[in-house]
């Protein structure tokens, strides 16, 4: 499995079902009656998060939270022998002919180390996984699904029933369907 | 099943539905900039101008031309210090610790508390840098490997501690700011006309679509980093503290310093926020996002840290007394009622007593009274740093060694030139985004329980 979640991009395609949403509680019963028929819903693109969708279309958990911890015992571990090579090793200072090993005082800089590693490493796999980089070219497929707007895509397959599923979008609240294929958009 | 919740007030008032939000929050950006911003923006110029002019002047003829001196070898610029790292707090505490406590009314608050943090904290280290003397040697305050004999830096010292904990603060809150308005960038990339806004919100947008995949990894990376910020923020005040707790100076040498100073970073905070809120709000027609509810719930935080602040004063005072170190009883004594008692006794009544008139519901829901009294608090505050700092070190353990200190000229300057920095940057930062976190306050438009 590559790093980079390749759900994410909607080039190279095949044909998609496209379905608009305004209401977010059309949404969630639309997408569970489509789950319900065995129909794989590919993504939803909201505005804003909307809370049990992620579950009803089947996106997997997360396991960036694992990432995040692998990261701060990382910022930890290095902190440690930072402080242990400059303070040990390397040249050890005698104040107060106390013993040069480690004491609560490097606890402050360790814990900040932790937590940077953890912000950063965790904020970075977030980037690579949900295939974000500066200046890169977004997938629209509609101006307004980051205003008022909910896009599902659905990938189409041999034997399905698009017009069956078209009329049960509609049937569910979608305010438009449309085809999306090789780039290009057409209402249905 | 989902209901509208009849008990609750609405967070966002005026029945406004996700395009109205976009539509009012983008207006500042997609417009051009109104009188009132314009004005507001010349005269934090007019401020960073004197920092400017202040900071020149100290650089070049060197750090003498302040009034500290071999007493009070602290002054206006830690008092200044601890007094903006306080502010930076606020907008941590309101993201990270009310996210934690699925608190929704942070939704309308939190970014612009957040902007609060990173500003803050921009001037606040301005002040430690600064008072190195010799800014240009100012690398050595890190762990890097060097030609003096291997000489690294000393990790046992609290003020080592302030450079990790104040940078880690920063670059993290930058992270947390930044993350958590990538869905609002792309919603200004999508309204935006011109070639080249068009670029740079397409740039910092990073091809963000509102995928479900990416908002269920966006809302646990959300979760993960207020979770992280929490002990952050407490430590980065707790080691503030013990930049004065860990030394000898009666008056400092106190374990209630991490608690009570905690306490007031969130206090004064608070106060600024809402200082800018109740503007903001006014001025950039918000009031129907920062609702009266929400200044009420800011005033409750800022009596209940008001009283806490007082209670630690008071602690202070009878452990002096309890401790029987003449020392101790010496400096407290002095506080309230030596040469410096006015600045004590600002300090008292600012964040002791006035913050109480918030018992009153009309003080909590009249807007133009909260400002008058965040304005207070933040004058208590910044008193209660210049009384730590101050009446501890005018009076030293040996009598020939006391002095008096007063801020000089280029002292007051670089003190109201960082309120330049700080404005000049939350004014271009209302001008070019989103002030109000437009993706969260999509999701509360609905009262649901």
């Amino acid at each position: 499995m590559g790093l980079v979640d390749k759900n994410l991009s909607l080039r190279n395609r095949g044909k998609m079902l496209v379905g608009v949403w305004e209401d977010e509680d059309a949404l969630l019963s639309a997408s569970q009656a489509i789950m319900d028929k065995g129909i794989h819903i590919h993504d939803v693109f909201t505005p804003y998060p909307v809370h049990g969708l992620d579950r009803i279309i089947g996106v997997k958990r997360s396991r960036l939270a694992r990432v995040a911890f692998l990261c701060g015992l990382t910022g930890l571990s290095l902190m440690f022998l930072m402080i242990w090579y400059m303070y040990v090793k390397d040249w050890p200072v005698n104040v107060g002919n106390k013993p040069v090993r480690f004491s609560p005082s490097w606890i402050p800089v360790m814990f900040e180390g932790t937590i940077l590693c953890t912000a950063y490493g965790m904020g970075i796999f977030f980037f690579l996984r949900s295939r974000m980089l500066h200046g890169i070219k977004n997938d629209l497929l509609d101006e307004r699904q980051t205003d008022d707007r909910m896009i599902m895509t659905i990938e189409t397959c041999e034997g399905m029933d698009e017009q069956g599923l078209i009329n049960l979008m509609k049937e569910k609240g979608a305010v438009e369907t449309r085809e999306f294929h090789n780039g290009v958009q057409t209402v249905i | 099943m989902i209901h509208d919740s009849i008990i609750r007030e609405r967070l966002v008032t005026g029945d406004k539905t996700a395009a109205d939000v976009t539509r009012d929050i983008s207006r500042p950006i997609l417009n051009q900039p109104s009188s009132a911003w314009k004005i507001g923006f010349t005269l934090s110029l007019v401020f960073l101008g004197i920092f400017g002019v202040s900071l020149f002047w100290t650089v070049w003829t060197g750090i003498g031309v302040w009034n500290i001196n071999k007493s009070v070898m602290w002054g206006w610029d830690i008092t200044n210090f601890v007094f903006w790292v306080g502010i930076g707090h606020a907008g941590t505490l309101i993201s990270a610790v009310l996210l934690l406590f699925r608190q929704k009314w942070r939704m309308s608050i939190n970014r612009s508390a957040e902007a609060m943090t990173i500003f803050a904290v921009v001037c606040a280290a301005m002040f430690p840098v600064f008072h190195m003397g010799r800014v240009w040697v100012g690398y050595w305050a890190l762990p890097l490997p060097n030609a003096f004999g291997s000489l690294w830096v000393n990790f046992n010292s609290p003020l080592l501690w302030d450079v990790f904990a104040i940078s880690t603060y920063f670059t993290v809150s930058l992270l947390f700011w930044y993350i958590g308005m990538i869905p609002d960038i792309a919603t200004i990339r999508d309204k935006v006309k011109t070639k080249t806004a068009k670029y740079w919100y397409n740039f910092f947008s990073m091809g963000w679509t509102g995928s479900t995949r990416s908002w269920a990894r966006y809302e646990l990376v959300s979760l993960i980093l207020a979770g992280i910020s929490t002990p952050l923020v407490l430590s980065v005040h707790t080691i503030v503290s013990a930049d004065f707790a860990t030394s000898v100076i009666p008056g400092w040498h106190t374990t209630i310093f991490p608690p009570y100073f905690v306490a007031g970073a969130i206090f004064s905070g608070f106060g600024m926020v809402a200082t800018l809120l109740v503007v903001a709000r006014k001025v950039m027609n918000y009031e129907n996002y920062i609702t009266i509810g929400h200044l009420e719930a800011m005033t409750k935080i800022i009596m209940v840290t008001g009283t806490l602040v007082g209670i630690a004063y008071l602690t202070e005072f009878f452990i002096a007394w309890y401790s029987v170190v003449e020392y101790e009883q010496y400096a407290f004594i002095n506080r309230a009622t030596g040469p410096y008692w006015w600045a004590y006794w600002s300090m008292m009544s600012c964040n002791l007593i006035a913050p109480q008139v918030f018992w009153f519901k009309w003080a909590r829901t009249t807007p133009w009274f909260i400002f008058i009294m965040s304005i207070v608090v933040n004058v208590g505050m910044w008193f209660e740093r210049f009384v730590i700092i101050v009446t501890s070190l005018h009076r030293d353990y040996l009598p020939s060694s006391w002095v008096m200190y007063s801020g000089s000229l280029t002292e007051v300057g670089l003190f109201l030139g960082t309120f330049g920095i700080f404005f000049t940057c939350f004014f271009l930062f209302a001008k070019f985004l989103p002030v109000i976190n437009m993706s969260e306050v999509k999701t509360i438009l609905r009262n649901r329980e």
